[in-house]
């Protein structure tokens, strides 16, 4: 596999013009630098030596330059770096949207994903940090090579310390960061584990009285972070503290050359030798964030960039016209080494009619749902729509025939009105009032003093947990879609209000083929079909 | 940062700079043995221009040098490392905080949280806040200490060359806020805007699912780079100004280069004198303005405190545990559980119950049953203390259920909920959550009363399998068998079942009831439930019910 620092570099070339300025920049503004310790040294000591009386006007003017120079820099790389971290977002969000992890959200995976953005987030450093750097010490040692030839020879040994300093150094630090990486992520998502076990148990914790417990394990798992984090400083400051020590050796190298050869370049040498230190002394740094970022980026273009689970059709079926929904002798398991979900299920849903799906957690309920998402493929038999294996299909045509209400249904931290709208990007107010009604939860929305325009929270934080599903459930209503796919929609809702849904469930649905995932029936559904899921295969019940 | 965060953000800032002071003092020990250096430095220049006297004073001087640059690079080590701990020692502290509120909150006071949310604070939250106290306070200080030290040394050398190192010094701050304070205080908004459009990407990649299945990738993907550029667009016009104070700062140290350079200039003429104080104020130009530039640097670290700063604010702080009036134990042996005229509610304006009484005798058991929201969770609140009544008194064997001291009230009671917590952890640790102490007999005969024991046999690792995040999935049925084995293994007199059976088909309804009747003998029990087959199994141990709907409708008639 290509570098993946390289890969997410190879993203950026839309921008090249911004990232080669900020480059340009920033080499300008440096050697403007080394000009001016170079043209100030040589004036300073022949003032020194009373044989220059005045400030050439040259010196202001290269530090002018250098100061001005310094400025653009900064305000290029930043639009250059801004640039390119939004293009790297979005692409990641297209990366996921079309891979796997669509399927990865569908199972409650949101931490691993949430990690995923914190690795993004890592890679903001690589250009400003890490690149244009070490750019600049690319350029920077031939420049003082050929400036120290000059001026004194002999100093050019120098150099060897300018080299380790901007080259075997980071490497170093960033072979360190990279061995580091894995233990201190590992330990990172230890503590996250054991923090958010004791937040959802926090009740059985209470109950058997195992706060003490809990927290040492947390203290356990941060120590264990911490360590990991610590050792790494430790590396760090070494590596950081051998830099510093061999550039004051060059420096000092340089002075005592100077006793040597002739006096006024010796001064200048020293002064030149300063400023290249100065600009290599991060690099060191530098190469830690290169051990982060590589782990980042290579989880980052992982995630982004592997196949989906079920591909695409090479030449797709045209859609078909019907919505009848059917299932024939599918077998189908997550992994080769896990048991079958179905070995031989089949099930037929025709056009406009309600059917049911009973059966205990854990029978494969869901899976039903997965598959004719085409999240997943059956391993043997089809799944028709309309009569076409929707292996044939597009998928996002497929998608597009299936208005899906899921148990992980996510509320976005907005808007009630842009949460509603990703049901249907063109529905007016009107529309999402009916949608709203339709699903119980216009009283909810019209107390608020905001009314649409009122903002929920993270994972719709400020609803109750059936406000919430009732909310996910009117986005589904607005999805124009001639199927219905809902698994448990009436989780969190009591049973007034669950029969009451059923009531208005029929008469919004009227027409539409409704495919309803439930562990138990309340009464109120008109369903035209009932099956029972046990033990892989779907027995009808009465209905 | 809202004005009620602002007394937080003040505390850190106090406890940060009292726990810095070591590396604070090596930071300034750091600067005195860069003036150190820089004289020795400027002694040997002075020598190679011929410009300084005596071999052995020049011997001196590279000795000096060699030992100032070895301390230097010894004391940056030390201070890195010394930052890191107070980071660490910060972070371990806030995470402490949080842990604590959270527990102290309890479910009821939690309720409605998002649990990852409130995991974000325990950690990430937590995490953000060690550039504030590893990097910004230490810098901070230093930016004050380290000018001001070597504004001192040169003042005392050569007032003149000295007094151009302050006023340049001076000029750094001054141009800083006429330049930028309308700008830093855009620059804050703008880090907030930021911080906003990370939130933002975080929660549309976890919800990716529901974008993607909702068919609406492709107008998400654009909106997110609208913002993403309108930011940028936003960010860059706040930039341009806020850059210029860090070219404040390139410009006051090459004003005061330059002017030293003439300070000197027309009256060294190879004083050998004057010649290695000019060269050491020249050395000294850099050290001094070092400490203002590692300053500007950390501003993010600063600015990222205001985007966590409202989290940890909104932590409520605990009030010390009230001291129970009467400390009694209750006897282990039977449990009389008594309401009288007790009422509850979330707020005012919508009562769950008002002066409900009842009573369950010792071994006895009560059924309660109603809809959902009728209260029948609040009343296992109330008995297990997460919120207290707002009138009317519960008791326990005549005891006030507040004069119990909380450990005495937790070892009393057992608890099934509708979906038992499983961790992350073995089978066996799941159980033994329940009493740690347990002996192996007794975690083998929870085992079996459980009906754990098939399923453990069919695992190749048996009890030492691993289930909860990233193990073993377990069904409904078999999470709420394990929950079982934990109130067998902890034994306690009184037995809380809220709606045990809600998630479970019938089959696995039946097999848990059967766990259950076990599990309720000899105990005082109060089952909640709206399943027909949970009731009916109820009444076969011969249960009292109260019916909270009923209830409700009689005080509504009245």
């Amino acid at each position: 596999m290509m570098n993946p620092i390289l890969r997410i570099f190879s993203l950026w070339t839309r921008f090249w013009g911004w990232l080669m300025a900020a480059v340009l920049l920033s080499l300008a503004a440096l050697l403007a630098n080394v000009t001016l310790s170079l043209y100030s040294g040589r004036f300073l000591a022949l003032g020194l030596l009373g044989m220059m009386l005045a400030v050439p006007a040259l010196l202001p003017l290269v530090g002018t330059a250098r100061v001005v120079l310094r400025y653009f820099e900064r305000v290029v790389g930043h639009e250059a770096i801004f640039r390119a971290l939004a293009n790297l977002r979005v692409w990641m969000f297209e990366g996921l949207a079309a891979s796997a992890a669509g399927g990865l959200g569908f199972r409650r995976a949101g931490d691993a994903l949430s990690r995923l953005v914190n690795d993004v987030d890592t890679l903001d450093g690589l250009f400003l940090r890490l690149m244009v750097p070490l750019l600049g010490a690319l350029v920077l040692v031939p420049v003082v090579a050929a400036v120290l030839w000059r001026e004194q020879p002999a100093a050019l040994i120098v150099l060897l310390a300018l080299v380790v300093i901007g080259f075997y150094l980071p490497v170093l630090t960033a072979r360190a960061a990279g061995e580091n990486a894995a233990k201190a992520g590992l330990a990172m998502s230890g503590l996250r584990t054991s923090v958010l076990d004791m937040l959802h148990g926090l009740r059985e914790v209470k109950i058997f009285e195992a706060e003490g417990r809990m927290l040492a394990v947390i203290q356990a798992r941060e120590a264990a972070l911490l360590s990991a984090q610590r050792e790494l400083t430790h590396k760090g400051s070494a590596l950081n503290a051998y830099g510093f020590l061999l550039a004051q050796a060059g420096v000092l190298a340089a002075i005592m050359l100077g006793f040597t050869g002739a006096k006024v370049p010796a001064v200048a040498a020293v002064l030149v030798l300063g400023v290249a230190f100065e600009a290599v002394l991060g690099l060191p740094r530098a190469g830690l964030l290169y051990g982060q970022a590589k782990a980042a980026a290579a989880r980052v273009v992982q995630a982004a960039e592997s196949a989906p689970l079920v591909s695409e059709p090479v030449s797709p079926a045209p859609m078909p016209s019907r919505n009848a929904i059917a299932f024939e002798h599918v077998a189908f398991r997550y992994a080769p080494d896990r048991p079958y979900v179905f070995e031989e299920l089949s099930l037929q849903v025709a056009q406009g009619t309600r059917v049911a799906i009973l059966g205990p957690s854990g029978a494969g309920k869901s899976t039903i749902a997965a598959l004719l998402l085409k999240l997943h493929a059956p391993e043997q038999g089809q799944v028709r729509l309309g009569g076409t294996d929707i292996a044939q299909l597009p998928t996002e045509a497929v998608r597009h025939r299936i208005a899906y209400l899921g148990q992980t249904t996510h509320l976005f931290a907005d808007t009630i009105r842009h949460n509603l709208l990703i049901g249907d990007p063109a529905a007016d107010d009107a529309a999402l009032w009916a949608a709203l009604e339709a699903a119980q939860v216009a009283d909810v929305v019209r107390a608020l003093p905001e009314g649409l325009d009122a903002w929920l929270g993270e994972g719709g934080a400020t609803l109750s947990g059936g406000q919430g599903r009732r909310l996910a459930l009117a986005r589904t209503l607005l999805m124009n879609a001639p199927i219905l796919l809902l698994d448990e929609p009436c989780a969190g809702l009591d049973s007034a209000t669950e029969q009451e849904f059923f009531r208005v469930l029929n008469a919004a649905t009227e027409g539409r083929t409704v495919l309803l995932i439930l562990h138990r029936l309340t009464g109120a559904e008109q369903l035209d079909r009932i099956w029972r899921l046990t033990a892989g295969t779907l027995v009808a019940a009465a209905g | 940062m809202s004005t009620h965060s602002k007394p937080w953000v003040k505390a850190e800032q106090k406890l940060g700079f009292r726990a810095a002071r070591v590396p604070i003092a090596l930071g300034a020990a750091g600067t005195l043995c860069a003036i150190a250096q820089a004289a020795a430095a400027a002694r040997l220049l002075a020598g190679v221009l011929h410009l300084a006297s005596g071999g052995a004073a020049l011997a001196a001087a590279g000795a000096g040098f060699v030992a100032a640059a070895l301390a230097r690079a010894y004391l940056a080590l030390l201070a890195e490392r010394q930052n890191f701990e107070l980071g660490a020692a910060a972070r371990r502290r806030l995470r402490g905080q949080v842990l604590a509120a959270l527990l102290g909150l309890g479910p009821a006071g939690l309720r409605g949280r998002h649990s990852g949310e409130l995991a974000a604070t325990a950690i990430d939250r937590v995490e953000a806040m060690d550039g504030f106290h590893a990097r910004w306070v230490p810098a901070t200080a230093l930016a004050v200490i380290g000018p001001g030290l070597i504004g001192l040394v040169a003042l005392h050398t050569d007032w003149r060359a000295g007094l151009v190192l302050i006023v340049a010094g001076l000029f750094v701050p001054f141009a800083m806020a006429v330049a930028g304070i309308g700008a830093a205080l855009a620059a804050r908004r703008q880090f907030l805007a930021m911080t906003r459009l990370q939130v933002r990407f975080l929660d549309r990649i976890r919800g990716i699912s529901t974008i993607v299945l909702a068919g609406r990738a492709r107008e998400e993907a654009a909106s997110l780079r609208e913002a993403a550029d309108e930011l940028r667009v936003r960010t860059m016009r706040v930039l341009r100004v806020a850059f210029l104070s860090s070219t404040a700062l390139d410009l006051a140290a090459a004003a005061a280069m330059i002017l030293i350079v003439v300070r000197f200039l027309g009256v060294v003429r190879g004083d050998e004198a004057l010649a290695p104080i000019a060269l050491f104020m020249l050395l000294l130009v850099p050290e001094f303005f070092a400490p203002l530039r590692a300053f500007s640097a950390v501003y993010a670290d600063r600015m990222a405190v205001e985007a966590v700063a409202d989290e940890f604010a909104a932590l409520p702080t605990l009030p010390p545990p009230a001291k129970p009036a009467e400390i009694r134990s209750v006897a282990a042996h039977g449990v009389l559980l008594s309401f009288d005229h007790v009422s509850y509610g979330w707020d005012e304006a919508r009562p769950v119950f008002d002066q409900l009484s009842f009573r369950v005798g010792k071994g006895e058991i009560l059924l309660l049953t109603g809809a959902s929201g009728a209260g029948k969770s609040t009343i296992m609140d109330l008995i297990l203390g997460f919120v207290e009544p707002q009138a009317g008194k519960i008791t326990v064997n005549g005891a006030s259920l507040e004069a119990l001291v909380p450990a005495a009230r937790a070892k009393m009671i057992g608890w099934i909920g509708q979906k038992p917590v499983i961790f992350a952890g073995t089978i066996e640790e799941n159980i033994r959550f329940g009493n740690p102490a347990a002996s192996d007999t007794e975690l083998a005969d929870a085992v079996r009363w459980a009906h754990l024991q098939e399923l453990v046999n069919n695992l190749p690792k048996g009890l030492q399998t691993q289930v909860g995040e990233g193990g073993f999935g377990l069904s409904g049925g078999q999470a709420q068998r394990i929950a079982i084995a934990r109130a067998f293994l902890k034994n306690a007199p009184l037995l809380l079942l809220d709606e045990p059976t809600a998630h479970l088909d019938p089959a696995t309804e039946r097999d848990v009831l059967e766990s259950l009747r076990h599990l309720a003998l000899g105990r005082t029990v109060v089952l909640a439930t709206h399943s027909s087959m949970a009731m009916d199994f109820a009444k076969t141990i011969g249960a009292r019910r109260v019916d909270l709907d009923a209830l409700r409708y009689t005080s509504w008639r009245e």
